[in-house]
Parts: C-alpha cells; sequence; structure tokens
C-alpha cells in the first residue's frame, strides 16, 4: 500500500515539473512571434558554413541566392532572357566583340558609405581572377582561365566609366555580370576582411544591395535589414526606393520535412527546395511556385575514355534500354518533366526541340546492339560475358544522394538487369568522389548544372573541360563551342547549340534524364513576390499583407 | 591525462592522414582551379612536407596551444570551436538534466511485478530507436502539430527543449536500466532489513540507501554517456537544425578538414579525461568504500 502511495506522490511531482516546464516555454515561445513585417524564408543551405557565403569563390548557387539580397549587378537579366540597366546606366559593346563599357549610375553607395565607382569594379573584377581567392565559379563566368582564357583585363576610363577588355569575343559575358556571382563588395571591405569573405558576416559581406546583412548564425540563420539609402533599382522594377519588408529571416534548415512543416505550421512563411512529393502535402493555403530549370539537365555522363562505355553500341544500348519516361513521371510526380537534350528547354536562345520524343524506350533494339557488339556468352548470373569478362558499369555519385535520384538509380539497375547488364553503384563521401572524379577512372556518373547560359555546355563537352565528365575529345565539338562563344548573334548561336545536342543525340555521350524544378511554396501574406531565372524569390518588389 | 590528449592527437592524425580524398579538391571544389594554383594551397598548409615533418610541427603548436586554422573556414580553429561551444554545452547539460530526470522516474515507478515489464519495454524502444527519428517526430508533434515548442526561432529555453530532449531519450534508457537493475539488487542485500527494522520509512530506504547503491553503479557508464551525448548532438543538430560542435565536426570531416577535426579530437580528450576525473572523485563521496577500501590497501 505504502509503495502505491509513494508512486503517486512521485508521479504527482513529475507532472507538475512538466506542467510547469510547459507553463514556461510556452510563455517564451508566444513572445517571439508577433514582430510585423519580418518575413521568415526556410531554405536547405547546409553548404554555406564551409566558407561559402563568398559569392566570387563559392561554386554554390545557395551563395547567389542568399547573397543577391546584398549585392546588386551591373546589369539586370529579365524572365525573357532580355538584359535592362542597373548599376550600370548603359553600355556598349565594340564592333569585334572584345571591349565592353559600361557607363555606371553616379548615386550608388556601398552599405558602408563608400562611393560605387569604376574603382570598386575594377577591385572586384581583379578579387575574382586573383589566385588567393581560389574562384570555383566567378572566375570563369568572367571568362578568365590561368592559360587561354578570354579575360585580359579591366580599366578605369574615368571616375563612371569602366572597361573590360577580353583576348577574344566573349559573348557570354553580358549574362555572367547580371548574376549575383560578379556582384561587387565594398572596396575597403575587399581590402580589410579579403580572408573573412568566405567565412561572411556583418561588416564583412558588404554590398550595395537593397538589403544589408546585420547578423549571421552558420548553421542556423542569416538575417538581412532593408537598406535605407537604396535607391537604384533595375530599370522597370516595379518597385523603387526602399525594400517594403523590413527584416528578412533566413533559416537554414536542411532537414526537408522539417522546412514543410516550418511552413505549414506557420513559424515560416517561404519555404523553398520543396521535395516533390511534399507538394501534396503542403495543400491549398499556399502559393506553390515551380520554375523549370535552365542549364544543363540532370544528367548521367558515359564515360568514353573508361571501360565499357568506350564502345558507341554499348551507350547508345544504355540510353534505349532504361525506361526513363514513366520512371521520371512515378518519381517526380509530375514536378518536373522528362528532358530530351543536354540542354534545358528554359535556357535561353539554345534549345532544341525537334530532340523530344527522338529516342524513346528500346529494350530489343538495346539487346541487338549489345549482341552486335559481342556481348553475347551469360554468366551464372545471367550478365552478358565476353571474353570471360562481365557487361558491368560501376556508377560514381557523392552523398548525399537524395531520394529520387536514388530511386531513380533502382531503375537504371533494374532495367539494365533485364538485358544482362550490370550497374555497380559507388557511392562516396565528396573528398573520395573528387578522387575518382579527378583520375576519371568511373564508368558512370550523375548531376545537374544550372546555367541561364547555354555556354555551359563548354565546361562539359570541350576537351579538357572542367566537368567534362563523358570524357569527350572531339575537334568538332570544340570548333562549335568556340564558335558559338565567339559569336553575339542569338540566331547564329542558336543554330550552334543545336548542332551541339544533335550531336549528342547522335553520340550518346551523355544521357539527359529530368529537367530540374525549382520548387518554392510561400504563405499568401506575401505579395508581389517575383523570381528570378532560376526560381529563386526576389524579395525586393515583395510585400507582406498584415490582414492575415 | 595530458597522455590521454597526445594519444588522441596521435591517433586522429595518423588516421586522417590514412583516409581517401585530397582535402585541396574540396576546399577548390570542382571548380576550374589550375594545378599552379592548388600547389600553392599545399605549400601555404603545409601539405606538401613530408608526413613526419607535419606530425612534429603539429604536436610542437598543440603543445603552444595553437590549434591551427580552418581550411574551409580560414579561421583559427579555436576560434571555430570557442563560437560552437556554447550551444553544444548548453544542449549537452539539459539533456544530461532530462536524462536523469526521466532515467530517475522510471527508475522507481517501474519497479514492482506489474510494473518492471512496462519499464523494460520503454527502456528498450528508447535505447533502440534511432535519435534522427526521435527527433523528427517529436518535431511533428510537439513543434508543428501541438505547437507547444518553437523549432523554427531560435532563441530562448523553448528552442532547446525539443533537441535535449531528443538527446536524452536513448542515454534515459540505459540510465534508467542501469539504475533499476541497481535497485533491485541493492534490495535483496541484508542491510535492507535491518534499516527496516530500524523503522525507516519505504522513501527514506529507497532515497538514502538503496538508490546510493544503485548510483554508484551507474556513475561507471559516465564515460558511455558523455560520448553518447557528444555523438547524439551531431544527429539532433543536424535535425534541428542548430549550430554547435557536433555540425562542426561533421561538416569538418566530410570536407576533410584536418585541424578541425584534430581540434575537436583534443578537446573531446581533454573533457573526457576531465570527467572521468570528476566522476572518480565522486563516487568515493557515494561509496565511501571505495575510499576506506584504498585507505586500507
Amino acid at each position: 500500500m505504502r509503495v502505491r502511495a509513494h508512486a503517486r506522490s512521485w508521479l504527482r511531482a513529475t507532472v507538475a515539473a512538466v506542467a510547469i516546464a510547459t507553463l514556461v516555454t510556452g510563455c517564451s515561445a508566444t513572445a517571439q512571434t508577433g514582430t510585423s513585417n519580418t518575413l521568415t524564408y526556410a531554405i536547405n543551405g547546409g553548404t554555406l558554413s564551409g566558407g561559402k557565403m563568398d559569392i566570387h569563390s563559392s561554386a554554390f548557387q545557395a551563395t547567389a541566392l542568399v547573397m543577391r539580397n546584398s549585392f546588386d549587378s551591373l546589369v539586370y537579366q529579365k524572365t525573357d532572357g532580355s538584359f535592362v540597366p542597373w548599376l550600370a546606366e548603359s553600355w556598349e559593346v565594340s564592333d569585334d566583340g572584345l571591349h565592353y563599357t559600361f557607363a555606371l549610375r553616379d548615386d550608388v553607395t556601398f552599405h558602408d558609405g563608400e562611393p560605387f565607382n569604376a574603382e570598386a569594379v575594377k577591385a572586384n573584377f581583379e578579387h575574382v581572377v586573383a589566385p588567393e581567392t581560389a574562384s570555383a565559379d566567378a572566375a570563369s563566368l568572367i571568362g578568365y582561365a590561368e592559360t587561354g582564357g578570354f579575360y585580359a583585363g579591366t580599366s578605369v576610363i574615368d571616375e563612371y566609366t569602366v572597361r573590360v577588355d577580353f583576348n577574344q569575343p566573349y559573348a557570354p559575358f553580358l549574362q555572367a555580370v547580371s548574376t549575383a556571382k560578379l556582384g561587387f563588395y565594398s572596396p575597403e571591405t575587399l581590402r580589410d576582411n579579403a580572408a573573412q569573405l568566405p567565412a561572411g558576416g556583418p561588416g564583412i559581406s558588404v554590398g550595395t544591395g537593397p538589403y544589408i546583412l546585420s547578423d549571421y548564425t552558420p548553421d542556423q540563420s542569416i538575417v538581412f535589414t532593408a537598406n535605407e539609402d537604396y535607391d537604384w533599382a533595375p530599370e522597370g522594377s516595379a518597385h523603387q526606393g526602399v525594400p517594403s519588408i523590413d527584416t528578412l529571416v533566413f533559416r537554414i534548415l536542411p532537414e526537408s520535412s522539417v522546412r514543410t512543416g516550418a511552413l505549414t505550421s506557420g513559424e515560416a512563411q517561404i519555404a523553398s527546395d520543396i521535395t516533390p512529393n511534399a507538394v501534396g502535402q503542403i495543400g491549398d493555403d499556399f502559393t506553390i511556385k515551380n520554375v523549370t530549370m535552365p542549364g544543363l539537365p540532370y544528367t548521367l555522363f558515359l564515360n568514353e575514355a573508361h571501360g565499357v562505355f568506350a564502345d558507341e553500341n554499348v551507350r547508345r544500348a544504355f540510353a534505349l534500354g532504361v525506361d526513363i519516361g514513366p520512371a521520371v513521371e512515378s518519381i517526380y510526380q509530375g514536378q518536373a518533366d522528362r528532358a530530351w537534350s543536354i540542354l534545358s528547354p528554359a535556357t535561353p536562345n539554345s534549345y532544341d526541340p525537334s530532340l523530344e520524343d527522338s529516342w524513346t524506350f528500346d529494350p530489343d533494339q538495346a539487346n541487338a546492339l549489345l549482341d552486335a557488339s559481342g556481348w553475347i556468352e551469360r554468366d551464372s548470373e545471367g550478365y552478358r560475358t565476353q571474353d570471360g569478362v562481365r557487361l558491368s558499369a560501376r556508377w560514381l555519385a557523392y552523398t548525399p544522394i537524395s531520394d529520387a535520384k536514388a530511386s531513380f538509380g533502382d531503375v537504371v539497375q533494374s532495367d539494365l538487369r533485364d538485358l544482362g547488364f550490370e550497374i555497380v553503384r559507388d557511392n562516396r563521401e565528396i573528398a573520395q568522389y573528387y578522387e575518382g572524379f579527378e583520375a576519371r577512372d568511373y564508368d558512370l556518373s550523375d548531376w545537374s548544372f544550372p546555367s541561364v547560359d547555354a555556354d555551359v555546355l563548354r565546361a562539359h563537352l570541350h576537351t579538357g573541360g572542367y566537368k567534362n565528365g563523358s570524357s569527350i575529345a572531339d575537334r568538332v565539338v570544340d570548333q562549335l563551342l568556340d564558335d558559338a562563344i565567339a559569336t553575339s548573334d542569338p540566331a547564329e548561336r542558336e543554330a550552334l547549340y543545336q548542332q551541339l545536342q544533335q550531336w549528342n543525340a547522335s553520340h550518346v555521350a551523355m544521357v539527359p534524364i529530368t529537367v530540374p524544378t525549382a520548387i518554392t511554396a510561400y504563405s499568401p501574406i506575401i505579395q508581389n513576390l517575383s523570381f528570378d531565372l532560376y526560381g529563386q524569390p526576389l524579395f525586393y518588389e515583395a510585400s507582406l499583407t498584415t490582414a492575415q | 591525462m595530458l597522455l590521454v590528449v597526445w594519444g588522441a592527437a596521435t591517433v586522429g592524425f595518423f588516421s586522417l592522414r590514412m583516409i581517401q580524398g585530397d582535402p585541396v579538391n574540396v576546399m577548390v571544389g570542382l571548380g576550374n582551379v589550375s594545378e599552379q594554383v592548388r600547389d600553392q594551397i599545399r605549400a601555404d598548409w603545409g601539405l606538401a612536407d613530408p608526413l613526419i615533418v607535419q606530425y612534429v610541427s603539429y604536436l610542437a603548436r598543440l603543445l603552444r596551444g595553437d590549434l591551427g586554422t580552418s581550411y574551409r573556414m580560414q579561421q583559427p580553429v579555436a576560434d571555430v570551436i570557442g563560437q560552437q561551444l556554447v550551444p553544444t554545452v548548453q544542449l549537452m547539460l539539459l539533456a544530461l538534466a532530462c536524462a536523469l530526470l526521466l532515467a530517475l522516474a522510471s527508475a522507481l515507478l517501474g519497479r514492482g511485478r506489474r510494473r518492471a515489464p512496462v519499464a523494460g519495454l520503454l527502456e528498450l524502444v528508447a535505447v533502440s530507436s534511432p535519435t534522427f527519428w526521435i527527433g523528427l517526430v517529436l518535431i511533428a508533434a510537439f513543434g508543428f502539430g501541438l505547437g507547444w515548442f518553437p523549432v523554427v526561432a531560435t532563441a530562448g529555453f523553448g528552442a532547446l527543449v525539443l533537441p535535449a530532449v531528443t538527446l536524452a531519450i536513448p542515454v534515459a534508457g540505459i540510465l534508467s536500466q542501469v539504475l533499476r537493475q541497481g535497485l533491485d539488487d541493492a534490495a535483496a542485500l541484508p542491510f535492507v532489513d535491518t534499516v527496516r527494522a530500524r523503522g525507516a520509512s519505504h522513501t527514506r530506504l529507497v532515497l538514502r540507501h538503496t538508490l546510493r547503491h544503485a548510483a554508484a553503479n551507474s556513475v561507471t557508464l559516465t564515460g558511455y554517456i558523455v560520448g553518447s551525448l557528444l555523438g547524439g548532438s551531431v544527429l539532433v543538430e543536424t535535425v534541428f537544425a542548430r549550430p554547435g560542435l557536433g555540425r562542426v565536426a561533421l561538416n569538418a570531416i566530410v570536407d576533410r578538414d584536418m585541424p578541425v577535426v584534430l581540434g575537436i579530437i583534443v578537446l573531446a580528450a581533454a573533457a573526457f579525461s576531465l570527467v572521468n576525473l570528476l566522476v572518480d572523485l565522486l563516487a568515493d563521496r557515494i561509496d565511501p568504500r571505495l575510499a576506506t577500501e584504498r585507505a586500507y590497501a
């Protein structure tokens, strides 16, 4: 009896303790909400903490997405692909395509009060190409390479006129200077804080943009405060002057289900990187924005320089032997389309629509191609062999691998199993992946690469290109790429890029699978939200209705 | 203690060199970076020197208290760790408190023929559930579902509750098992009859006598507990998107940021030895037999 009485008193004490704890935390939780005109944005951003806050050195798209708020560009690219003035009032390209002259606005200041002028542009472009910066993306955007690059230098003509020179015509330059990665740091921060730029933070990541980076806790949150002096929005912008949302809180939530939950529970008003299967759970109370990404689709790279894929028949059999259409349909649940070409339909002035439906699942032809190449014998597990060697390809990938990509990998493995073609998955940590990638000792690898300019193909197809995953070395291809970059006539460029897409369709070096989409979901209290060509939300024109 | 730290630093140093993956590749990413720049980075970081030279100069710096500079963040390792230490220590302390409370409650309530199997089952579930899963379930139920605790907000005590409980549950499971076992064993000892005969109440018996016996057993588990709290913080910080040492350690390992990984190994070794020292002192207080045994030895 006594035992039971004691147990009950313990229970009572525990219940009381829990109740008190709940009360205390409940109060502190309610105290935090209720701030007006603050927008909380749930982003993936797991990569930012590793010294990837620097627009000039980071290769990640996440950096550009976050930093766009603090950094403006010389020109602004509209969603139709055309360019309008931003920090440059006007620009001129010389007839030979070698010189770009920009006339800058004279009323722009950095967050630290420094004036924006031709010297600032020069200092920034020099920072991008400096070896210490070890730029992974911005330097190639500007056309710089240690040998054989396009970029020759930047010179100051007068206080508000700057000229960028090239060794040979470089057509993608205007697009490049419209991206956040070629944005401008205050010359003072470049001088004093150069080593801290990759880590980033208030007083370090100082630009000219509509928002000032005011607080940063790595792996947790980035806070932007409206720039009260801002009066240099792109020409034709729906909003001018100071942005109407006072504070932007970017909350870094790498776990996809937590981002979705944060939105639906009202803790965040907007969430990006929504997975296709989460779209259904979000419900009708939110707006879903689904933007098809430009650039290279999600693609499998068949390494021509190694193993079985040196044989064109085997490459072709691979492409015909996987039932891509239904797999994409069921895995992406209608949120992403099947890709037919090595460029996304959303890439301006380049896509070749004639490739659509031009190659479809055909296991009979795939089997015939493998037979023709001499893979006739079968081993005890039912795989094809030739001279005692199994028909097998090793698929090198780096972790973390998204659920969608893992599922697609299963489809590839099982469909090719039916042909007697073995696929071995080799999933590695990124550091180990790089070892294999640099050595090109794999048969198969996969990625997508968003880009607004079709010149993204240069890194992937040109002999020695740094993302040439298929080890392509073809003079005709190199010539087409070089010609495309040297011409500024959109129609001529489009024709050249279509030839490149046709080349891959017949040569089968890369197998495009699906066109990635950027899915963002947001609450209706956000008004006038616009999106850039990469499907990333732009907060400058947006406002919040307090009614809800 | 110095020996433990030196041993940990040495093992850490050589095992990190043995795993595949060039830190320079990770630093520059798959960027368009020439071999010259890569060599420059190697020279700057002393990665081009022979291994033994790197090791000796690392130890020399360690002796002076210099943990080196992070490859990725280009910040001194001491700063990187210093910035992230507070949130992790907060989380671990609250988790420890939660674990003790839960374990005590379950050990004291979960005795007797009918209740013991229930407590045993709960302990088994607590010990065997993956931390990641516990975290997501708690977020879905108490964060987004009931709205009791904020998940997105980062300030305040409320934001710490769910992560701490997540981290505490597996530890509480083990602790409770050991405590319950200890209480049962102690209850069977002859001195219990003596105490009862003196007229002590059941509460007094448990709180003053048998619990002390049981606690002495669980104290030896402290090493395990500290380890599992530190290890669990990696998962908890990832699920709840909190900053902290766990996240830093994970990212540093993935990115082959050797100085940071080594810094955390050294810190963990030092903390571990310190905790064990404290526990040895504490054990004497809880169990006077240990002190007397030593006095007579």
